[in-house]
Formats: structure tokens, C-alpha cells, sequence
């Protein structure tokens, strides 16, 4: 009897020692805020719909967990809590996660040659992991498709030419650089990452890695994550997650990838993913490029791309607006989903509304 | 010396020549990429549609309206049971299929 209340003593003592909060079934919820700065984050994020001409900002979610507490969220359009949102390019982060889980266990290092793991790229044996992680491959890939739609490599991978098998799509692509050489942003990159994954953890556990490696140990219950039809992960585009699942991925990340008690990805692997690409030159594109994640931080002459947010601000970043902020330094994970047609959203306006509400903070 | 001559005396007709020849040889090099060209309206409003009804659980209506191109498609079936999306236009069809729950959906075949 005495063995257990000492026991139990300890327990709660432990408890206080790390007053660190993490979600279980659900997330905590934090007191209720409001106020003008809340106001003017909601007429910045949520100015009325017009579903007909799709103009202007559309935000489908907005959430913030703030010390591991949900503190604040709201829903538009037909999307709720319980709605797995299409990620678009956020899932080229979360396939970051799910490597650096595989890393952990040993299983590939940065400088490996993708050839390794994925035979197909014969013909582009110097390109490795990290410069597939940087979207550096030297691949002569075309990002773009609103303006040049007939030879827009993402758009023929992902609807049309590409579609059964995005890896041997993308590998069929010819070199303009050495790989590791310069930054171009290349969702076949990812997908070649996601292909090399398969031979890295293994045919047998490949299906249901994402979920084994990274979903189930965060308490991620409903995570939909769509293949090619060779059964590779589409890693550029096709992750879905509730808007409070993927605050979870963020809270991993803000917390230098450890999970409780557990270190799920290895802190190295989270610096990789935080560290600037020290070839990307200014203003190639809205943000500076890590590891497959996007960092506000000062890059060859050029100021922070959000010069609201502070330095350590890093995101994952999608098509149509969708976006998850962590900023480590005020604990602070944002995830915004939306539906954005046009290019008004701008993600250092809803960082500065977001801190102005949420640390009472205008400068960082 | 005659094709001097022919160039004089039909300057329009060789200007139209080297265009068309331009033309073709553009045809010829994009040749891959034109002929997928058409499927990317059918295969993009499937394959989203698929995905905005079955997966993220949206209400036909709203989809419909999401997966809106400026390029019309000419016929679009949605068959809930099998839960797979026909879509038709500019001469090509593309169906997509919803697999699983983890899956998804994804453009068949």
C-alpha cells in the first residue's frame, strides 16, 4: 500500500517536472480566446465566399496549437474537423517525416545514391538522398502548368503520361545540372523518394509504412494517402489529413521530432530537414528550401521571405493555399487549408495576424 | 539560281512554306506531349472529383463545382456504389476509382 501512494507520488511528481502537454484521442483544448486581434485574423482568413467566381482568400481551416494545446480553430466551406483534407504539397514534408523514421532505424544515409535503392535511375546514378531532399536532382523538370500546361512535367505525371508509374516518369527526364548542384522545384523529386522508400524499408512494409512509421505512433486515426498504379505513395500530392492531425506532424517537428518519451525522428534528421540548402539563390521561389520542409530564413542576400514571422519559422507548403507554420521559439504549430484560386493569400499576413493574436507579438 | 528565282517571284508562298515546315517540325518534336495533351481535362476532373467525394466525404454539389476547368467536359458519370467517376471531353474518357480507405482514389487503368 505504502509502495503504491510512493509510486504513485513519484508519478505526479514526474508529471509536474515535465508540465509539457501532448494530445491523446484529442487534443487538450486551451482557454478560449477572442478579442480584436482574433477579429482581425478572421477578417483576414475569412472574408465571405463567393463559391461562383472563387476569387480572393478561401480558407477551408484554420487551427493553432499553442504549448501543445489547441487554442484556437475554425472551419469554412464544406470542410469540418473530421474532413481529410487534401494536402497537395504538404505531403512532400510528411514524406520527409516518414524517411527520417526509416533513418532512424539505420536504414539509408543522407549521401546514398538513390540508384541504390531504386534501379530505374540508371541513368542518373550521381543523384543522392539529400539532393533529392533539396529538389536539387539536376532533373530538367517543369514545375509549372498554369502557364505552360503542354509541357508541364507535373501535370503530365500526375493526369496523363506519368500517372501508372511517377518514378520511372520523372527518371526518364533528362539532367540540365549536376545533381546537388542547384535548387529547382520538382515534385518528381519527391516521388523518386518516394519510390527508393520501397526498397529502402522493404516491399512487404512499404503499404503501410506511413501509417506503421509516422501516422499510428502520433495518434493519426484517419490519414489517406493515394499510389500510383505500382503502388508508390504520390509523396508530391496526394496526402489527406484532418486539419488536427496534421497539427500532430507539426508538434512532432516543433519539438525536434521526439514524441512523449519517444525520439521518433532523429534530432540530426530534423536539423537536415531545418538547415538552409545552401545552393538556392534568392527568390527562386516563396520560400527558402531545407530538407522538403520551407524555411523563413535569410538566404544569399536576400531578406526572410516572411519578415513577420521569426527566423526559426519553418513550414509545409501546398497548391491552393494549403499550409502548416511551426515557429519552435513561441510553440506555436498553424495549419491552414484552403481552396485559393487565385494568388491573393499570402502566408506572412496570417503569420503576422496569427502571432499579433496568439503571443501578442508584432515583431519577431 | 531557280530556287533564287522562286523565292523572288513568290516571296509570300516561301515565307508560308518555311512556317508550315516550322510547324510541322514543332508538331513532330512535341509530338508525345500533344498527343496526351487532351486526356489532362477528363483525367484531372475523374481523378479530383474521385477524390473530393470519397476521400475528403464532400457533397456531390460542392465537387462538381471544385473540380470546375475553364474547359468544359461533354459527359461525366458518378456511380456511387462502385464509387467510380467517368469523365469525358475533347474526345477522350479517363474513369477514376476509389480503392480503399487508406488508398484512395486513383486513375484507372
Amino acid at each position: 500500500m505504502f509502495k503504491g501512494f510512493s509510486l504513485l507520488f513519484m508519478l505526479l511528481l514526474s508529471l509536474t517536472a515535465h508540465a509539457e502537454n501532448w494530445p491523446a484521442e484529442q487534443w487538450s483544448t486551451g482557454p478560449t480566446l477572442s478579442g480584436p486581434a482574433i477579429q482581425a485574423l478572421e477578417t483576414y482568413a475569412f472574408p465571405p465566399r463567393d463559391e461562383s467566381t472563387r476569387k480572393g482568400i478561401r480558407t477551408d481551416a484554420l487551427l493553432v496549437i499553442r504549448d501543445g494545446q489547441l487554442i484556437y480553430e475554425r472551419y469554412a466551406g464544406p470542410t469540418t474537423a473530421d474532413t481529410p483534407h487534401l494536402t497537395w504539397s504538404i505531403s512532400k514534408s510528411l514524406m520527409a517525416a516518414v524517411l527520417g523514421v526509416a533513418y532512424g532505424e539505420g536504414l539509408f544515409k543522407l549521401q546514398d545514391p538513390v540508384l541504390k535503392f531504386y534501379p530505374p535511375l540508371q541513368t542518373h546514378p550521381a543523384i543522392t538522398m539529400a539532393d533529392l531532399l533539396h529538389w536539387a536532382s539536376g532533373l530538367d523538370w517543369q514545375e509549372d502548368y498554369e502557364y505552360a500546361p503542354l509541357n508541364s512535367s507535373v501535370v503530365a505525371m500526375l493526369y496523363t503520361r506519368g500517372h501508372h508509374d511517377m518514378a520511372a516518369f520523372t527518371s526518364d527526364h533528362a539532367e540540365y545540372a549536376q545533381p546537388g548542384q542547384a535548387f529547382r522545384y520538382s515534385s518528381g523529386d519527391s516521388n523518386l523518394l518516394a519510390a527508393a522508400l520501397k526498397n529502402i524499408v522493404g516491399p512487404a512494409r512499404y503499404p503501410d509504412f506511413p501509417w506503421t512509421a509516422l501516422f499510428e505512433p502520433l495518434g493519426i486515426r484517419h490519414a489517406v494517402w493515394e499510389t500510383d498504379a505500382t503502388g508508390t505513395f504520390v509523396a508530391s500530392s496526394y496526402a489527406y489529413l484532418t486539419a488536427r492531425d496534421l497539427a500532430r506532424v507539426g508538434l512532432l517537428m516543433a519539438r525536434d521530432g521526439r514524441w512523449g518519451d519517444r525520439q521518433l525522428l532523429p534530432k540530426d534528421w530534423v536539423a537536415f530537414n531545418r538547415q538552409p540548402f545552401d545552393r538556392y539563390r534568392a527568390n527562386q521561389d516563396e520560400a527558402v528550401p531545407g530538407g522538403h520542409w520551407w524555411l523563413n530564413r535569410a538566404a544569399d542576400s536576400a531578406a526572410q521571405p516572411w519578415p513577420d514571422a521569426p527566423a526559426d519559422t519553418f513550414a509545409a507548403l501546398g497548391h491552393w493555399g494549403q499550409a502548416m507554420y511551426v515557429i519552435p521559439s513561441e510553440h506555436l504549430v498553424i495549419v491552414r487549408y484552403g481552396d485559393d484560386r487565385d494568388g491573393s493569400y499570402r502566408h506572412n499576413e496570417l503569420l503576422k495576424h496569427a502571432r499579433m493574436a496568439f503571443t501578442g507579438k508584432v515583431q519577431p | 539560281m531557280n530556287r533564287r528565282s522562286f523565292v523572288r517571284r513568290r516571296p509570300f508562298s516561301t515565307l508560308w512554306l518555311i512556317l508550315l515546315i516550322a510547324l510541322l517540325g514543332w508538331i513532330w518534336q512535341e509530338r508525345v506531349a500533344l498527343w496526351a495533351f487532351p486526356d489532362i481535362i477528363s483525367a484531372y476532373t475523374a481523378k479530383e472529383y474521385c477524390s473530393c467525394r470519397y476521400v475528403m466525404n464532400n457533397d456531390a454539389g460542392y465537387c462538381r463545382g471544385y473540380v470546375k476547368q475553364w474547359l468544359p467536359f461533354s459527359a461525366f458519370t458518378d456511380d456511387p456504389v462502385s464509387k467510380q467517376v467517368m469523365v469525358s471531353g475533347i474526345g477522350r474518357s479517363n474513369t477514376a476509382m476509389w480503392i480503399g480507405e487508406r488508398q484512395g482514389c486513383r486513375l484507372t487503368p
